[in-house]
């Protein structure tokens, strides 16, 4: 199934491959059936690809790719637009600039650098609503999604692992 | 996990660069967006479109599913609950009756005063085919859209109470704003009191209230309704009732977004405001004695004469029955009559 892919035209598919994930990551996430009846948020499974390849690859996740990727988690979400195109391009700046930080971690360390990306993200997200909205948002069902797009990292992660190796590794190069 | 392992990139100046250009952008978008919210609307509506089919496939089993995981709970409580029910049941019945009673005194007492009377309500039934929790936003979407006659602003109710309202209406699906959500905000009366106020939902269970009359005193318990301010919602649709939540007061809902499967939205249209037409006999102009015959006119003078007007018969209010509905301008001509001293001799 993940045979390693030699031809050009494949190397463009396998090159655009981070970006379709967070695409399909941002349908996935918005898709308006909840299994837990709604008491839970959604997870921002968009963010998971941009961090981890904004990380090991940032040829293959620039920031326009970010922001466009927001821009699509502001179409579907539902909310004001550009909300989440400043958050991902926030998170995004924080990766970009503590790189070597956050790639030197594993195990917990690698969750809590997403912790770190997602808290980044939300804040963001959250300051920008409340400026938006002229009040301060209520901070319980951010934390909550917090909590739960960093529960969900944890086996997402193995399949960006998986994908990057089987389809994406072929295109790596010495940087 | 595995971040470690990656070679990565070392050229880290690069994208500042970029970053910078796409952070402008961004606060582009959101500053457009704010003064143009409708931005991304067709994208929404056109996907909702799309995969309204593939959401109702899908909702049913998941709905089920959660339904059953839902009901675990309430096994152990089921005869108790049926008891419950039951006793309700009986005093609802009773309440019934006396609804019934009430409505149609009040249809007689509307009839003897000439009342304008409500407007009756178009209902589209529709499916709920999706549910969305962010932590913006908490929305619903229907299986009914612009074809079926829904339009933005619409009231949404189930069978309890109202849910939302309209906010965005696709060709085959429309998404319903929630009474919880942030950006909810709908004008009610508090009873008893008539007391007016705007219901703004925080993402809460229970939304609070705003813009309160100075010295308006609430109370536990108190109904409220949509006051029907703005011509949008229809007034008196059931909200909830109000509880104290710490220092403030809340308002409980009556409907239960979470388990709302088929769902109303309400067709109505506030009646436009009409300036009344005045007549000839409000004008100052009729009260003046009648030209004389050899008064020279000129140009002007005619341009302005009034007509004189013919006296105006006095007409018994029932016989007006379509002019009431003009509102301020059947309370006008109802008044004249009160002048005549026939109408007073009438009324003695």
């Amino acid at each position: 199934m993940f045979e390693r892919i030699n031809f050009p035209m494949s190397r463009v598919f396998a090159a655009v491959i981070p970006f379709l994930l967070a695409a399909f990551g941002v349908l996935l996430a918005n898709f308006p059936v909840s299994f837990l009846g709604g008491i839970l948020p959604s997870p921002l499974l968009a963010l998971m690809p941009v961090y981890f390849w904004c990380l090991v690859r940032p040829d293959l996740m620039p920031p326009g790719a970010a922001f466009a990727i927001g821009i699509l988690e502001d179409v579907f979400s539902g909310g004001p637009p550009g909300i989440w195109a400043l958050s991902f391009v926030a998170s995004y700046a924080l990766v970009d600039r503590q790189r070597d930080a956050f790639a030197g971690l594993s195990g917990i360390g690698a969750i809590l650098g997403f912790a770190a990306a997602m808290l980044t993200a939300s804040g963001t997200a959250y300051v920008v609503m409340s400026i938006y909205h002229n009040h301060m948002m209520p901070l319980a069902p951010i934390v909550l999604q917090v909590a739960v797009s960093v529960l969900f990292y944890i086996p997402v992660v193995p399949v960006l692992v998986l994908v990057h190796r089987r389809l994406v590794g072929p295109l790596r190069s010495d940087f | 996990m595995a971040n470690g392992t990656w070679k990565i990139a070392r050229n880290r100046g690069s994208a500042q660069l970029p970053l910078a250009i796409f952070a402008v952008l961004a606060i582009i978008v959101v500053l457009v967006g704010r003064a143009q919210s409708s931005l991304f609307d067709r994208a929404r509506t056109t996907f909702t479109d799309w995969t309204a089919p593939l959401l109702q496939s899908v909702s049913e089993p998941v709905d089920g599913v959660s339904r059953w995981f839902g009901s675990i709970g309430t096994i152990f409580v089921v005869y108790r609950e049926n008891l419950k029910l039951k006793e309700e049941n009986a005093k609802l019945r009773q309440w019934q009756s006396a609804a019934l009673v009430l409505e149609d005194r009040i249809k007689r007492y509307q009839l003897l005063l000439n009342a304008v009377v409500d407007p009756s309500l178009d209902r589209i039934t529709a499916r709920v085919i999706g549910r969305e929790s962010k932590p913006f936003l908490e929305t619903m979407i229907l299986n009914a859209g612009k074809s079926q006659g829904v339009r933005s602003g619409q009231a949404v109710v189930d069978e309890h109470a109202i849910i939302g309202r309209i906010f965005l209406a696709g060709e085959r699906s429309s998404w319903v704003i929630l009474l919880t959500d942030l950006n909810s905000r709908i004008p009610v009366v508090i009873r008893p009191g008539n007391i007016q106020a705007i219901m703004a939902g925080d993402n809460s269970n229970a939304p609070t209230l705003e813009t309160l009359a100075q010295g308006a005193q609430l109370r536990e318990g108190m109904q409220v309704l949509t006051s029907g301010d703005g011509g949008l919602l229809p007034p008196g649709l059931a909200v909830g009732v109000l509880i104290r939540d710490g220092g403030r007061m809340r308002v409980a809902l009556l409907s239960d977004a979470n388990t709302s499967d088929d769902v109303q939205v309400i067709k109505y249209q506030a009646a436009p405001e009409t300036t009344p037409t005045p007549s000839l006999n409000d004008l100052p102009a009729a009260s003046l004695p009648p030209p004389q015959p050899h008064m020279p006119a000129s140009d002007n003078t005619t341009a302005t004469q009034p007509v004189e007007p013919e006296p105006a018969p006095f007409k018994p209010s029932s016989t007006k029955k379509n002019e009431s509905n003009s509102g301020p301008a059947a309370a006008t001509e109802q008044s004249v009559p009160a002048e005549d001293p026939s109408a007073e001799d009438e009324r003695d």
